[in-house]
């Protein structure tokens, strides 16, 4: 039996007079790679934001770790008015400088350690980003579709550092749309329609046979 | 012709150096740097505080800090000699018609405009950093730190503003100074004095002092921004 890093009972989150989390209950296994997944709207992001206790619930429970034992890497990247050694002792604060250049050289960002993080491209934000809040040494990543706008190398940097996280043990949970990327790195799917929980099983199960007509129709077109 | 001979006289005066007038610019310097500061140092963290914490009353809070943007300074002015006269509050400390006086009217003067300026700052940066700060379960002192660090260029243009208000300012300095001759004779004090005694060439002479600041503090802070801008501080 796996263990469980996050248990979820009856979420439910209403905004601006709109139910947008409607009584979600799901269990996250730890150790595993679970992919938050549906259209545009469905959720997704407000439901990552939800289980890291970054806008309140209406309903519902989550027993899961301490807050400051997650981390939440964005969409977009947001970096600070500072130099990119600075933006990741910022994030990583307990890190010591060797630690902290070891990570950046990680992310093949040892020539811009001086530079302005702001001017770093997307690709490179966004690794600065995940290597910063990995060497916070979570014991659960939340990720915002983070290869969203990135090109291939620098998605195959955030997938690979990703499974080797997995593999040492962190517990990650992931809203992505790229049906390849979630079938190279998903175990489990969660998919949501208009704020409701529609599908949640493996992700070999999941494509090869999905529980709702929504999660079909995006297996279709996707 | 008046006009040109006052204007030659005033420039005399700057080129030799008049002893008075040196005497009122430096006052009037010191008593608006110190001013500025001590503004800066209490607005700010107010500002960044505003921006980033909500609170019971917090719109309230804001409104009134607004409203005291538009205070006429004469009522400072006489709000601030209330206090420090004999019979105020704190007149024992004896601050009446002295530079600590005037720097206490300019203080409050300036003080809403560093806090309101500042907090419109913070709450745009703010906006942007509050989801990582979220993630990061970052502290209101912590945030508020980062907030004054990384907004650093623009508040260096809120202290200009500041000063450029606390330098210029008549009304609640003569109420509380008292415009005396060697004490607390500041420019703009000397230019109401002097002119209504028909002197214009002092007048005059510390109207181009005081116009060369502000044009001193514009390059100054064109240079740093520049600068800045090139050391990509402020992307």
């Amino acid at each position: 039996m796996s263990k469980i890093t996050l248990d979820v009972k009856d979420l439910s989150v209403t905004l601006a007079g709109k139910k947008r989390l409607d009584t979600i209950s799901c269990q996250v296994q730890s150790e595993k790679l679970t992919m938050v997944m549906g259209h545009n709207g469905a959720g997704k992001s407000l439901f990552l934001k939800a289980l890291h206790g970054l806008i309140p619930l209406s309903s519902g429970k989550i027993v899961g770790p301490e807050r400051t034992d997650a981390k939440l890497v964005f969409q977009k990247p947001i970096l600070l008015r500072r130099t990119t050694e600075e933006v990741f002792k910022f994030i990583a604060s307990d890190c010591t400088n060797t630690e902290a250049r070891d990570w950046l050289s990680l992310a093949g960002l040892s020539d811009h350690l001086q530079h302005p993080a702001r001017r770093l491209s997307g690709g490179q934000a966004q690794k600065l980003m995940l290597v910063a809040m990995l060497a916070t040494q979570p014991k659960l990543l939340f990720l915002d579709e983070p290869t969203a706008h990135l090109d291939y190398e620098s998605t195959a940097f955030v997938e690979n550092t990703l499974k080797t996280a997995r593999a040492d043990g962190l517990t990650i949970i992931m809203a992505s749309h790229n049906r390849t990327q979630i079938k190279r790195l998903a175990d489990h799917v969660l998919f949501l329609d208009d704020g409701k929980l529609v599908d949640d099983q493996p992700a070999a199960d999941f494509f090869s046979a999905p529980r709702h007509e929504a999660a079909q129709r995006w297996l279709d077109f996707a | 012709m008046e006009f040109l001979s006052a204007f030659t006289l005033a420039l005399n005066m700057l080129i030799s150096g008049d002893a008075e007038v040196r005497e009122i610019v430096l006052l009037s310097l010191e008593v608006s740097i110190v001013a500025t500061l001590a503004a800066l140092l209490c607005g700010l963290p107010l500002g960044a505080f505003l921006a980033t914490s909500q609170f019971w009353g917090q719109r309230v809070s804001i409104t009134i800090l607004n409203t005291f943007l538009s205070m006429p300074p004469v009522v400072i002015g006489l709000l601030v000699y209330l206090l420090i006269s004999r019979a105020g509050p704190i007149g024992f400390l004896e601050l009446l018609y002295t530079p600590a006086a005037m720097m206490l009217a300019q203080f409050i003067l300036v003080l809403p405009i560093s806090a309101a300026l500042s907090r419109q700052i913070f709450e745009t940066l703010h906006q942007e950093y509050n989801p990582l700060f979220g993630t990061l379960g970052t502290s209101t002192f912590q945030r508020v730190s980062v907030l004054i660090y990384d907004s650093r260029l623009s508040l260096f243009t809120v202290g200009l503003a500041c000063f450029g208000r606390a330098i210029s300012e008549v009304g609640a300095v003569i109420i509380v100074g008292g415009n005396i001759a060697h004490l607390t004779r500041v420019m703009t004090t000397t230019i109401a004095l002097e002119t209504s005694r028909g002197e214009l060439s002092r007048a005059l002479a510390l109207g181009i002092v005081l116009m060369g600041i502000a044009l001193l503090v514009n390059i100054l802070s064109t240079i740093l921004k520049g600068y800045m801008q090139r050391a990509g501080m402020h992307v």
